[in-house]
């Protein structure tokens, strides 16, 4: 029995004018059938390639090897018609910033319908039953009325919770989760991973969950991938890595967090 | 940071334009126009035409004033051919005409540039109700048919001085564009936090205007002088074609074309020549502000 | 709280139009020269023109002849009196003794030969230059978007006199596929109404299918480049749905307003295509009116050259409302 998601020696280079960049370079790391795994970096270490490479989202002219393989197929070099099949219904993103990533000329409604009819059933009236109750299952108060309403009338965790409902729709056995609470208010960002905890333990799914913030993969997250410049640097148990960090550069990141028992400077 | 302009833009810009093959052959284009404007007492001596001097000579006074050969008169003696009826020579009239176009659109350009970054600033720095009058006027003057005012306050005027009366009419009409934008981007810059900062510092009015804001306005307004140039000479043409521009006997391309129309079953080059100078003028003209305004953006991108 | 926003703008157009019908007067007042003059003729005598500026209504101080002006657009006037009484019904925008009839007639007659124009170089320059932006913007960086753009580039050069001309003369004189255009009603003789519409639709379509082509191109790029169109892809969605659905509306929606105030300002008459091809319009009938002094009609022209312009920004920025959630207008 595989595991659900098995990433064996990815490297993604771009070709650039001053000769062809490595953006990720033999990165390995498996995600359980229930489990979450956290890729942890700064900015530019390759965490979001990584994710997208996964979903066949990279942008033109990227050049990928190793293997990808979700539930025991081979994603890497399928062709994009088989892919779109499997985005949305397989596997599924949510990314940073909720505001841009939706549409603002359509209703939340239909932004999420079209992702059930695309994948399940066509029937309109099928997708808006199936639409609202994703709204309150993410905890949305009023969905049959709100169901109506625009991206801009909603607050920013309010629209990181359609964007879960969105991308959990159609029951997918992967989420990849991009940085989704580092454009949110701090009391926000725990309810949202908290959402996601629930809403993931409830369905079994499996979630990559990118951030650059290790305090925030502690509370979720069984293990854990620490990538610099494209390259990885640590991987192993959540324990592990905060009991025990073996590189460097991971012990500079946990000494980073800032902890309400550090001693102030007098 | 924030503040000061990038003072290595214009510089940056200049570079990428020379290595861009649109931008270098419309320049050079109008780099030859240019020369040709200012030499244009030269070329005449030259050849010994003046742009007024008839030449009858030339034209065949049988045929209703047909110019003599083919091409409309090309030769040796009038390397442009001569204009029907009366035998003037056109290149010694391209010439003058490029000299009328060129001082128009720069002066309007000037103008317009003028007009629209002082009042734009004003209205974006002051707010209030500076911003609601200077607002409302340019709704106006927006709003009006501006081709037609144009032609009819022309043709009511008198005749003299009318290069001077266009630039006024063509810019009158032109800088509540190119003040929208300045507006725009002075109200934005106005409330960033460098702005402030300057004024905590305790800097002048003056100050703030010359070193915080328009060094910030510099992209902009270059980019939008360049894509309104053509338009000018456009303009000017298109007054002088409909009658209204300056007063012949001046040559001009847009009069030129105008007379070009009854002919151009006999002889077409009377209306090419013209015609052809016009187009290339304002495609390069065009040309080289899209390239321009592409470095731009490039630069902001990167 | 939407009918307190129209009102508010509807006053607006009022106070925008009252100054340009103002302003257009003052002009006329102070440098025309006299039309009494213009009008009189060649056997003219003093009296004569005493007689045509009382008629006129000339001899009167400036604001009465202002309001009267005003008046008459709600009212109608009568001009003259006795046996030469003249009256012009409401909304009356001027009586033109040249041609002897109201302005408003003049303008009715001619309507529809700048509402054709129009509307024909409308839905040939929105066909062509959308299409041709979309095409470029989805085949960017190809040959097909260099040659797209530089096609674009080349066609908004030409001025709209100098096409005309080049036109004409290729295509009815050289090669004498098309004829000189002429006036014919659809109704009498549709194939020379179609053959005289031609060439001044593609005039005047040209300059603008070039400008839309480059607008559509840079919209369609950005709109791409957007974070909810790689949320659409991320879906798994068919990618003429993704297209049509996700990149189509943002894109072309502002393009949608430029294209009604451009619209709007063809309304007052494309004076330069009209006049080249001796079409019978608005246009034409401005730059004969200005070329004879007709004063009552240069007046009338550019109020109703302006109505359509103010008129068109409102109706945009309603429309606007519409089509763009993000605007809509909510109680403050």
């Amino acid at each position: 029995m595989s595991e659900l998601l098995e990433v064996e020696d990815l490297t993604v280079t771009f070709p650039t004018t001053r000769g062809p960049v490595d953006v990720v370079k033999n990165v390995s790391f498996t995600v359980g059938r229930d489990e979450t795994v956290g890729i942890v970096g700064e900015s530019g270490s390759g965490k979001s390639m990584t994710s997208l490479a996964v979903m066949g989202l990279l942008p033109k002219g990227a050049i990928t090897s190793g293997s990808i393989r979700l539930d025991g197929t081979e994603l890497l070099g399928r062709p994009e018609r088989e892919l779109r099949r499997l985005r949305g219904d397989q596997m599924s993103m949510i990314f940073q910033d909720p505001l841009s990533s939706l549409n603002p000329y359509y209703t939340v409604g239909l932004q999420i319908e079209e992702m059930y009819r695309a994948h399940r059933d066509r029937s309109r009236k099928a997708a808006r039953k199936v639409a609202i109750e994703a709204l309150a299952q993410v905890g949305l108060p009023d969905p049959e009325r709100r169901v109506n309403h625009y991206p801009h009338q909603f607050s920013g965790g309010q629209r990181q919770r359609i964007m879960i409902a969105m991308a959990l729709v159609c029951r997918p056995k992967l989420l990849i989760a991009d940085e989704p609470t580092t454009a949110l208010d701090v009391t926000v960002q725990a309810q949202i991973l908290r959402l996601l905890a629930d809403l993931r333990s409830q369905s079994g799914t499996g979630m990559v969950f990118i951030t650059h913030d290790l305090a925030v993969i502690s509370s979720i997250a069984t293990r854990v991938l620490v990538m610099r410049r494209g390259e990885q640097v640590e991987y192993g148990t959540a324990e592990q890595i905060f009991a025990e960090p073996r590189h460097a550069y991971t012990r500079m990141l946990l000494e980073s967090i800032p902890r309400i028992d550090d001693e102030v400077a007098p | 940071m924030a503040g000061g302009a990038p003072a290595t833009s214009g510089r940056r810009v200049l570079r990428v334009l020379l290595r861009d093959r649109g931008a270098v052959l419309s320049g050079a284009y109008l780099a030859l126009i240019v020369l040709m404007a200012i030499c244009a007492p030269l070329i005449t001596a030259i050849t010994g035409h003046g742009p007024n001097d008839f030449d009858t000579a030339a034209v065949d006074t049988d045929l209703g004033g047909v110019p003599y050969g083919t091409l409309g008169g090309i030769s040796a003696e009038h390397p442009l051919g001569v204009e029907p009826q009366n035998g003037r020579d056109i290149l010694a009239r391209i010439a003058y005409g490029a000299r009328v176009s060129l001082i128009i659109a720069a002066s309007a350009t000037a103008l317009t540039t003028l007009l629209g970054v002082v009042l734009g600033m004003l209205a974006g720095f002051y707010q209030g109700w500076v911003d609601q009058v200077i607002c409302r006027v340019m709704d106006f003057l927006m709003a009006f048919p501006a081709l037609i005012f144009m032609i009819a306050i022309l043709s009511a005027l008198p005749q003299g001085n009318r290069p001077v009366l266009l630039v006024v009419v063509i810019s009158v009409f032109g800088w509540p564009y190119l003040a929208r934008v300045v507006r725009g981007q002075t109200l934005t810059l106005v409330n960033r936090e460098f702005v402030e900062a300057a004024r905590a510092c305790g800097a002048s009015t003056g100050a703030l205007v010359f070193k915080e804001i328009l060094p910030n306005l510099r992209s902009s307004l270059i980019v939008m002088t360049t894509l309104a140039v053509p338009g000018y000479v456009g303009t000017e043409a298109g007054l002088s074609f409909l009658g209204v521009g300056v007063t012949p006997p001046t040559p001009s391309w847009g009069q030129m074309i105008s007379s070009s129309v009854g002919w151009y079953a006999v002889d077409p080059m009377y209306f090419v020549i013209p015609g052809g100078f016009l187009f290339l003028t304002v495609l390069s003209l065009t040309v080289l502000g899209d390239r321009i305004r592409a470095a731009y953006d490039a630069g902001e991108a990167a | 709280m939407m009918a307190r926003y129209v009102a508010g703008r509807l006053a607006g157009v009022v106070v925008i139009l009252f100054l340009v019908c103002l302003f257009t007067f003052v002009l006329f007042f102070t440098l025309q020269p006299d039309p009494a003059v213009m009008i009189c003729g060649k056997t003219c005598t003093p009296e004569r023109i005493d007689q045509i500026r009382g008629v006129l209504g000339l001899d009167r101080p400036f604001f009465t002849q202002f309001f009267g002006f005003l008046a008459g657009i709600f009212a109608g006037r009568d001009y003259g009196e006795g046996a030469n009484l003249v009256h012009c019904p409401a909304p009356c925008l001027g009586y033109s003794f040249q041609t002897n009839q109201s302005v408003m007639e003049m303008v009715v007659e001619r309507l529809p030969v700048s509402a054709t124009v129009a509307i024909g170089a409308a839905v040939l320059w929105l066909l062509v230059g959308i299409a041709a932006g979309l095409l470029s913007a989805v085949k960017e960086g190809t040959w097909i978007d260099r040659t797209a753009m530089g096609l674009a580039l080349g066609g908004s050069s030409i001025p709209n006199y100098v096409l005309a001309l080049a036109l004409q003369y290729v295509l009815v004189v050289q090669l004498q596929v098309l004829p000189f255009p002429q006036a014919v009603a659809f109704s009498d003789d549709p194939l020379t109404w179609f053959q005289s519409y031609l060439m001044p639709w593609i005039v005047l379509a040209t300059g603008y299918a070039c400008l839309y082509a480059r607008l559509t191109r840079a919209n369609v790029i950005d709109t791409l480049a957007e974070n909810f169109m790689r949320t659409a892809r991320s879906k798994g969605l068919p990618p003429l749905l993704t297209m049509r659905r996700h990149a189509l509306r943002p894109a072309l929606t502002p393009i949608a307003t430029i294209f009604g105030m451009d619209f709007a300002g063809l309304l007052g008459g494309a004076l330069i295509t009209e006049t080249v091809f001796g079409l019978n319009g608005v246009g034409k009938m401005a730059a004969d009116s200005i070329a004879k002094n007709d004063q009552p009609v240069i007046m009338a022209v550019t109020l109703l050259a302006a109505f359509f312009v103010v008129v068109g920004n409102v109706v945009v920025d309603l429309v606007y409302t519409r089509l763009d959630p993000r605007v809509r207008i909510t109680s403050p």
